[in-house]
Order: C-alpha cells, then sequence, then structure tokens
C-alpha cells in the first residue's frame, strides 16, 4: 500500500473509532460491526488494521479498557473514550470538517 | 533490526512480558470466538464457521505480532524521544546540570563509599560452600587465652575433641586459635633470612568443614588433630603464595622454618578465601597439634581450661539453630563436668548453671572490626543518607525554579495536546538522567574514598586487609540510591509544573506567571533542609566533643616521645631460661646507651594490647568472694616506669637485687593499693596471684605508682600491678623506647643496637606510644571526622538553597520594592525586610530540627564520651553556627534587593 494512503486511512480510521466509541463502550467485533453499519459497508475494518489502532490508540491515552461481558456472556475486552479521547475526537471532528469542506471546494473550483 | 528487537525483548522483559501476553492472547481468541458464533448464527457449519474466522482475521499470531509492533514499538520510541529531549534540555542548561550532577555523585559517592565498608565488614558473606549453615559457638566476643572454667567463647583443644565426636546436630566441628600469630618470623627453605609472616593454626577440620578446596597440593585432614607436634605441615594463602613466591607451580614440597621446626607445605587456599576472621588475612595456616612448636607460650592442647579456641560448625542439613543450641548445651554441660572431676566447688557448680553457649551464625565470619565499627558505620550511613536527602532537596528547588520559567513553553504543549502523564514521564526521564550520570560519577568517586576510609579504620603501619573495591551488591545499592534520589527530587517538581492553567499562562508575557504554589514547595523544602542540617550539626559537634574529651583524659601516661618496637625471641629458637632474661638485659643496656635514647624497657603490655587479668589473694585479709575485682598484671623491666613517664609514689623501682632467686617483688598503682591494702603503707605487704590463699604471701609489694589507663581512655581505674621479667621467665615482645630528637634517626639506632646483641634477632618498629593511643580510638575518630566533614556540607547544601530561594525572590519582586522604594522605603528597611523573611524561614527549620535532634541524639550515645546525649552547650554552639552561616546566606540577596534601583525597577515592567 503507498504511504499516503495508508496515512489518510489511519486517520480516518482512528476517527471512525473515536466516533463509534463515543456512544457506549464496545469490544472488538463490536466496534468492527459497527463502523460497518454505520458507513453502510463502505469501510469494512480487519482485525488486522482494528486491534493495532486500538491498541495504538490506548497508548496514545485515547481510549481505555476494561475486561467485561459479552451479550453471549463471552468474556471480551471492552474499550470505551477516555476524556482526552473525547476531545481529541472533537479536534478531529473538526479538522476532517475543514478538509472535507476544502477538498470539495478544490474539487468543485476544477470541475 | 537487532538493536530495536534487543531494545524490545529487554522491554517485555521489563514490564511484565507475562501478563501483556495473557492479555493479548485472551482479547483475539475472544474475537475469534464471537466471530465463530456470528458466522454460525448465519448458517454455517460450526467447523467452517471457525475457518472461516480465522480467515477473516488473517491469522492469530499475525494479528498478535502487528499488535505488539504497536505497542511496545511506541513505549520505546517515546522513550528514545524523551532521553534525547532530556539530554538536549540538559545541554541547554548546563549550569544547573552541572550543579545537581556533582550534588548527587559527591551525595551517592559517599553513600556508596560507606556501604561499601559496611558490606565487606558487616554484610559480606564468606566465599565458601553454603555459609548459611555455619555456626559459631558463642559470639566471638573475646581472644586470647581465657584459663577459668567454663567459658562460653572460647574453648580447650580436648573441648573440641568432644564436642565433634559426641555432637549430633553439626556435619562437621572445626576449631581456630582465637588469636592470630601476626608478627612471626620465619625463614623460607631453608635460608637464613628470617621474614615476617602471619600465622593462623587451625584444626584438621577446619578447611573440610567450610568446604574450602585448594586450588594446589591438599588440604589438611582429621589426622592432622593428632598426635601433639606430630604434623610439620602449612598451607599457604593465594595472596601469600602470589606475593612471596610469584605463584610459584612447584610450592608444594617446600619448607618454611619457625623456630627450629620445619613446616612442609602441602597446598594453597583459593584466591578469594582469606580466612573467616574479617579483617585479616593469615599468610599460613598450621595444624593447632603444632601450636607448642609454632609458639611456645601458648602451650594448652593437654590442658582442659586452656580456653583459648573459637569453635566453628557446620549444621546438618534440617537442623535448625534452636535444636542445635538444645544439644550443644546439654553435651557442653556434660563435658565440663567431666573435664572438672568428680567434685565441684560451689562457684563451679553455679557457673555451671548459668553457662549458656549461644550460637551465632557465621554466614559472615567473625570480625572484631565488626564489633568496633557496625554502631559507627551504621550512624554514618544515617548520616550520608540525610546529606543526600538535603541535596535532593535542593535540586528539587532548582528543577521548581527552572519548571517556573518553562512554565509558558509548557502551556502550549498541553494546548496543542500532550498529555499531562506524557508531560510527567518526559521530566521524570530528565530527573532520571541526571541521577545515573550523578550515580556513575559517585561510584567512581566512592571507589577512592572507601580506600581512604579503609586507611582511617586501619591501625598500625599496615592496612586492614579488607577488598573494599565494588561488587555486585554494592553496584546495586547504587542504582537503588539514584533511582530513589530521582524520584525524590523529580516527581515534586514536575506535578507542580504540569499543574499550569492553560489560559491565563498562555496569555501572560515571558515574567509574571503565578508562582504561589511554587514558592510555597520551595519553602518547604528549604525548611527541610535547615532542620536536617541542623540535626547533623549537632550530632557533629557532639562526637567532636567525645574526640576533645578523649584528647582531654589522663593517660598516666606521658604519650609523646616514645616509640615502640616489637621484637621476637621465639622464632630465633630462644628457650625459657636465663640467657632469655639475659638478651632482654642486654637490650634495654644497649638501647639506652644510644644517644638521643633517655630510656628503654621490655614489656608484656604497653596500652590497649589486651591484658593478663586475674584475681588476687591478699595475705592476712579474709577472702572476699563477692567482692574480688580483678587486678591487670604486666611484666616489665626496671626502667619500664621512667620510660612510659608513669611517676612513681613511695618505695623502690626493679634493681639489680631482683633475680630470679631473689625473693619476688611486685609493684602495685593506688588504686590497688586502697582496694586490697586500705588502711597504712602498703609496702612490704603480701599477695599472690589467683584465689588460692596458699599463693597469698607470694608476692612482696615494694612500690606503689600513679594509676594508668591500661586497656582503653573509656576505663574506670582498674587496680594494676607490676613484676619484673627476671622473675617471670617468659616470651616477650614489646620494646619501648623514650627519645628525644629525630625519630628516624632513633629507629635506625635501635635497630642496629638490638642488631649488635643477636644479629639473627627479629626486631621491627611498629608505632609512636601517642599513635597507639590515638588508634584506640580509631572507631570515634573516623566518626567525629566524618561526621563534621558530611554536617558542613550539609549546612553548606542547606545555605545554597536558602541563598537561592531568597535571591529569586528578589528577582520576582524586584518590582514591588521599586514601588516601596518610590513610596519611600529606606534601603535598611529593605534589607530588614529580605532579611527577616530568611529567618522565619531559618527559625522554622531550627524549631524543627532542634527536637529531631535531641530524640535522634539517644541513638548515639553509646559512641558518646564524657558529655550527654542532649549536651545544651553543643546544641546552642551548632545553632548559632548555622545562623551565622544562614545570616551570610541571607544577606547577600537581601543586599542586592536594597541597591534596586527604584527607577530602572519600575521601567522594567
Amino acid at each position: 500500500m503507498p504511504p499516503r494512503q495508508t496515512n489518510l486511512l489511519q486517520g480516518t480510521l482512528d476517527l471512525l473509532i473515536l466516533k463509534t466509541l463515543g456512544l457506549d463502550q464496545m469490544h472488538g467485533l463490536g466496534i468492527s460491526r459497527r463502523i460497518e453499519q454505520i458507513t453502510r459497508g463502505t469501510f469494512q475494518v480487519k482485525p488486522g488494521s482494528l486491534f493495532p489502532a486500538l491498541h495504538r490508540m490506548e497508548e496514545a491515552g485515547w481510549l481505555a479498557s476494561s475486561w467485561g461481558e459479552s451479550e453471549n456472556n463471552r468474556r471480551a475486552k471492552y474499550y470505551r473514550l477516555t476524556k482526552a479521547g473525547q476531545r481529541q475526537l472533537a479536534a478531529e471532528t473538526k479538522q476532517w470538517e475543514r478538509i472535507s469542506l476544502a477538498i470539495g471546494r478544490a474539487l468543485e473550483a476544477t470541475s | 533490526m537487532p538493536l530495536l528487537s534487543r531494545s524490545l525483548s529487554l522491554l517485555r522483559n521489563l514490564f511484565r512480558k507475562a501478563r501483556v501476553e495473557e492479555d493479548l492472547n485472551n482479547e483475539v481468541r475472544s474475537y475469534v470466538q464471537m466471530l465463530t458464533e456470528e458466522k454460525i448464527k448465519a448458517g454455517m457449519s460450526p467447523e467452517e464457521a471457525r475457518r472461516a474466522a480465522i480467515m477473516e482475521l488473517g491469522g492469530v499470531e499475525q494479528v498478535k505480532e502487528q499488535i505488539r509492533e504497536v505497542r511496545m514499538g511506541a513505549f520505546l520510541e517515546s522513550l528514545l524521544q524523551d532521553l534525547r529531549f532530556g539530554l538536549r534540555s540538559m545541554r541547554r542548561s548546563p549550569g544547573l546540570t552541572a550543579v545537581a550532577v556533582l550534588s548527587l555523585a559527591l551525595g551517592i559517592g559517599a553513600n556508596t563509599a560507606i556501604f561499601s565498608l559496611m558490606n565487606a565488614v558487616m554484610l559480606r558473606q564468606l566465599p565458601v560452600k553454603d555459609p548459611g549453615q555455619l555456626v559459631l559457638l558463642g559470639t566471638g566476643r573475646g581472644a586470647g587465652d581465657n584459663g577459668g572454667f567454663a567459658n562460653t567463647i572460647l574453648y580447650s583443644y580436648s573441648f573440641y575433641g568432644e564436642m565433634r565426636q559426641k555432637n549430633q546436630v553439626f556435619s562437621d566441628v572445626s576449631a581456630l586459635l582465637s588469636v592470630q600469630f601476626g608478627g612471626m618470623h620465619g625463614a623460607i627453605g631453608g635460608s637464613g633470612n628470617l621474614e615476617p609472616m602471619n600465622v593462623q593454626l587451625v584444626s584438621g577440620t577446619y578447611f573440610s568443614m567450610l568446604g574450602v578446596k585448594p586450588i594446589l597440593g591438599r588440604s589438611f585432614t582429621e589426622a592432622e588433630d593428632e598426635p601433639a607436634g606430630g604434623h610439620p605441615v602449612a598451607i599457604l594463602s593465594y595472596t601469600w603464595w602470589n606475593r612471596r613466591f610469584a605463584r610459584d607451580p612447584a610450592i608444594v614440597g617446600k619448607t618454611v622454618t619457625l623456630g627450629s621446626t620445619v613446616y612442609t607445605i602441602i597446598g594453597v587456599t583459593p584466591p578469594e578465601f582469606f580466612g573467616t576472621t574479617v579483617g585479616q588475612s593469615p599468610d599460613l595456616w598450621i595444624p593447632l597439634s603444632m601450636e607448642k612448636q609454632v609458639s611456645p607460650g601458648w602451650n594448652g592442647l593437654q590442658d582442659k581450661w586452656f580456653e583459648s579456641l573459637y569453635i566453628f560448625s557446620r549444621l546438618k542439613p534440617g537442623v535448625g539453630v534452636v535444636q542445635a543450641d538444645a544439644n550443644v548445651n546439654l553435651l557442653a554441660r556434660q563435658i565440663w563436668r567431666e573435664f572438672a572431676g568428680p567434685v565441684l566447688t560451689r562457684e563451679q557448680q553455679q557457673t555451671l548453671e548459668h553457662a549458656h553457649i549461644e550460637l551465632t551464625p557465621a554466614a559472615r565470619g567473625l570480625s572484631c572490626l565488626r564489633f568496633e565499627f557496625s554502631v559507627p558505620l551504621q550512624i554514618l550511613m544515617a548520616v550520608v543518607g540525610l546529606v543526600l536527602l538535603i541535596a535532593c532537596a535542593n535540586i528539587a528547588n532548582l528543577l521548581l525554579a527552572r519548571a517556573t520559567t518553562r512554565q509558558r513553553e509548557i502551556a502550549v504543549r498541553m494546548a496543542i495536546g500532550a498529555g499531562r502523564a506524557r508531560l510527567i514521564r518526559q521530566m521524570l526521564t530528565e530527573s532520571l538522567l541526571m541521577a545515573f550520570l550523578g550515580g556513575t560519577l559517585g561510584i567512581g568517586l566512592a571507589w577512592w574514598a572507601s580506600e581512604a576510609l579503609l586507611a582511617m579504620v586501619s591501625t598500625g603501619a599496615q592496612r586492614v586487609p579488607l577488598d573494599v573495591a565494588p561488587d555486585a551488591s554494592v553496584l546495586a545499592f547504587t542504582i537503588i540510591v539514584s533511582l530513589t534520589t530521582a524520584i525524590l527530587f523529580g516527581t515534586a517538581p514536575a506535578l507542580r509544573a504540569t499543574m499550569v492553567d492553560l489560559t491565563p499562562a498562555l496569555k501572560e508575557g515571558r515574567g509574571g506567571v503565578t508562582v504561589a504554589g511554587r514558592s510555597g514547595l520551595a519553602k518547604t523544602l528549604v525548611v527541610a533542609q535547615v532542620a536536617l542540617s541542623l540535626v547533623l550539626l549537632i550530632g557533629a559537634g557532639l562526637f567532636l566533643r567525645t574526640l576533645v574529651n578523649f584528647a582531654n583524659v589522663d593517660t598516666g601516661f606521658d604519650k609523646e616521645g616514645v616509640l615502640l618496637f616489637g621484637i621476637d625471641p621465639v622464632d630465633v629458637g630462644y628457650k625459657l631460661d636465663s640467657r632469655l632474661v639475659n638478651l632482654y638485659h642486654q637490650i634495654e643496656q644497649r638501647v639506652s646507651a644510644q644517644p638521643g635514647v633517655r630510656s628503654a624497657s621490655i614489656s608484656y603490655f604497653t596500652f590497649n594490647q589486651g591484658a593478663w587479668s586475674t584475681g588476687v589473694v591478699v595475705q592476712g585479709s579474709r577472702p572476699q568472694p563477692e567482692y574480688s575485682p580483678n587486678v591487670i598484671h604486666n611484666v616489665v623491666g626496671p626502667s619500664y616506669f621512667t620510660t612510659m613517664g608513669i611517676p612513681l609514689l613511695v618505695g623502690r623501682v626493679f634493681g639489680p637485687q631482683d633475680t630470679a632467686t631473689s625473693p619476688k617483688v611486685a609493684v602495685i598503682n593506688e588504686t590497688m593499693a586502697k582496694e586490697f591494702f586500705p588502711g597504712g603503707s602498703p609496702i612490704g605487704r603480701r599477695f599472690g596471684i589467683g584465689d588460692d590463699t596458699k599463693h597469698s604471701s607470694d608476692l612482696e609489694v615494694v612500690e606503689v605508682v600513679k594509676d594508668a589507663k591500661y586497656l582503653s581512655l573509656r576505663e574506670k581505674p582498674y587496680p594494676a600491678a607490676y613484676y619484673p621479667y627476671t622473675q617471670n621467665i617468659q616470651y616477650y615482645y614489646d620494646l619501648e623506647v623514650r627519645y628525644a630528637g629525630d625519630p628516624t634517626a632513633i629507629i635506625a639506632e635501635v635497630r642496629h643496637a638490638v642488631g649488635e646483641v643477636d644479629r639473627s634477632l627479629p626486631i621491627s618498629y611498629q608505632n609512636t606510644l601517642a599513635q597507639q593511643v590515638h588508634e584506640s580510638i580509631a572507631n570515634h575518630s573516623l566518626i567525629a571526622q566524618l561526621s563534621t566533614f558530611f554536617s558542613l556540607l550539609a549546612v553548606f547544601l542547606a545555605c545554597i538553597g536558602l541563598y537561592g530561594l531568597m535571591s529569586y525572590a528578589v528577582t520576582r519582586r524586584t518590582n514591588e520594592i521599586g514601588i516601596r522604594m518610590a513610596l519611600g522605603a529606606q534601603r535598611n528597611q529593605i534589607l530588614g525586610m529580605i532579611l527577616r523573611e530568611t529567618f522565619q524561614l531559618v527559625l522554622a527549620g531550627l524549631i524543627i530540627g532542634i527536637p529531631i535532634a535531641v530524640a535522634g541524639s539517644k541513638l548515639i550515645s553509646s559512641q558518646l564520651f564524657g558529655l550527654k546525649p542532649t549536651d545544651p552547650l553543643t546544641i546552642s554552639m551548632a545553632t548559632l553556627l548555622f545562623m551565622a552561616v544562614a545570616a551570610f546566606a541571607g544577606y547577600l540577596p537581601a543586599r542586592r534587593a536594597s541597591r534596586v534601583d527604584p527607577m530602572a525597577a519600575l521601567r522594567c515592567e
């Protein structure tokens, strides 16, 4: 994968995860299914990118994790947003809006 | 990436790899299970579902590895970042870094040096097999020949044999003579040259019991225990083999001649073994069965009450000390009873009833150094610990000050998203860097300092053979101390610096950020420094005054102008007869005829060399069983009292009329005259040595001399008696010479004169008498000198702290001071204001410090002499001294404040 695309994707993935966890705590599979659901299948998050992202964001202090029971009474690791994560969500949302607005305008101008 | 992967594995080890891994495992597994269940619900068979789930995951291990990389990699990266940042910011403030690192190096170095000595003297285990199983019978507090009844520290050779055969708790029992023969002289390989050597007598079981295997030849066996005089063999220490024989591989089979006996060398011990007595290192070991041949004065193998041995034993596996204690004491009583014969006196019965052998764990060997220095070393450890604390407080204050100047930078970084935890971690990394730099320098310093310390605890011409080079436990100690200091001085500034209220911090200019919190904490630190350094200063004052009190003790003899020599008539084959007496006489004559020599005398003891002490019976007085103080005996030449400068009171000194055949005479001291011969002159009265009235007319008192100190400066007046060597033919090793002029020339003269009497007689210069007196309080002067040095260092550090705080306050308040002056405040008023604030801090410190010092000084009372631990003079002197120094530290910033130019100060804003 070319690096620029990775970066973009990573940033996007972070934002999506933060957004998903904005409402409630969730386990890995739940997050992945929810992202699929809210993006209507545009993004299918593979565990190979989901878990590193979760751990990296936990390391950065945006997420916190704890062990709990799943819907089917399985032990699962739940992630939730920390205060820093909420701030991060707000900052990234704002930034995303700016970028998408800018890119939208740029595309309109050339067409 | 070999470096990265290595660092990674290091980090994993550090941060509880197992738990992280398990967590990771569980997380991925639960994901797979849930995915499988999802697929089963969607209609797949369980097997298919599982396979599909793993396919979708892309391999369990692969995912785990990806996660690992993110986690560990991120951690490592931020750590490296912190280190880089730390180094950069240390470079940016080189002054602060230098002060911090240097004071840490000094503090950590001092702690490491004292700890190295403590480690060598008190903590290190003997390099033998399973040292934990070794026990010593008795406490080891005592040495020599007891010659009494049922001693619980020293034992006879027969006792050792019986104990070895009959006990049920030891896998082996060994014995060694409680005295190392320090200044023996022997010839190597049949040459006529006599060389000094240290000899230790041990039982045949000694090396096998310890599990020390010779690196060359063989070790002793129990066959060497019997018969007496039958085993002229010797084992060399590695050190001596190396030093004297240049590690001659063909050493086994060569000989050493001591006196008239030729000993065959049968082995060499391993390099790490220095014997079982810490602070001694024998050159050669010889079987105890050769005692009479090695030292004719020690002839007690057959005597069941010649109690002169330490007994070291190895506990059988599984046997505890309590069980061993019961067995040993039961057995000891049986043995003693058997030795004593069928009828016991009442006194013997009582002794036997109360006798209890204490079993002392002996993993760390035995040491008189330990008895003498363990309390001083512990006190010094506490002292240097406090100095390090004070240094930490200083560095914390410096870092706080810098954090204040960096507040804006910190605020900016937090505003753009740096987490507080991350910033704290970064600052702590910087503190750790400083601590490790300080620690590294400190170890180097300690290496040098512990050698210097060793010289301070050494007495006599030779350095105590102790290995004080840093070993693993010293390094571990230093690392722990460095870590602790980093946490101590780094935490508070890091926490305080990151407690930033962003908006005002960003809005305001470079200066003038609110620092209320900072100065509160800083003040607390300075007050603590003042309190602690005052405690140290008072302690040092007490130790110094103790030293002065010792110097003022009336020794009863004139310690100046006397040289002490050692002679060794045993090893050149003198017998106990008139030839020996003639030798002593000749030496005294020849030596005192030398120019510059005033008088010379042979004696048994001088000062602080141990004693021969027993009870006495006085002719015509009833025996007093409940009150019979021991008398200290000495055997001397006729000029002894002149040479030592002990004043004569009444009677006549020993003279040529006192011969082996004339009536036996004695000189006694005042205390003996008062206690044993009350009422009337003691001259012409008679007494005897021991408690048998049969002997009460043995000795006639011919003279009374003034009391002197015999064993230590601390002792109360002892009754003492002196006898002429003409009437007590024994081997004596001490030669005292009173002189005037250049001691170096005198030493050469004395050697020459003794050589004229007998060319083969070994003679060595030992010490001056003054030095010998000084060394008897070596532990006190060690503690006084070092605590004085460290307390002054502590006061200096505290004053730097005080100065730093006040000059910072003055800088910050330049505006305020300018306004005050503009409104009419006089310079003196400003000076007074700043000084007042300084003294408020000092006063708070003193109020806290004095009660701590009073409470703490009770712990050191055993090390004081001639004053109470709460000596008011010392406390007030220390307080005054501290206030004087503090006044100076406070005056400098106050003067600067008073010279503020109001116009400039106001314009500055």
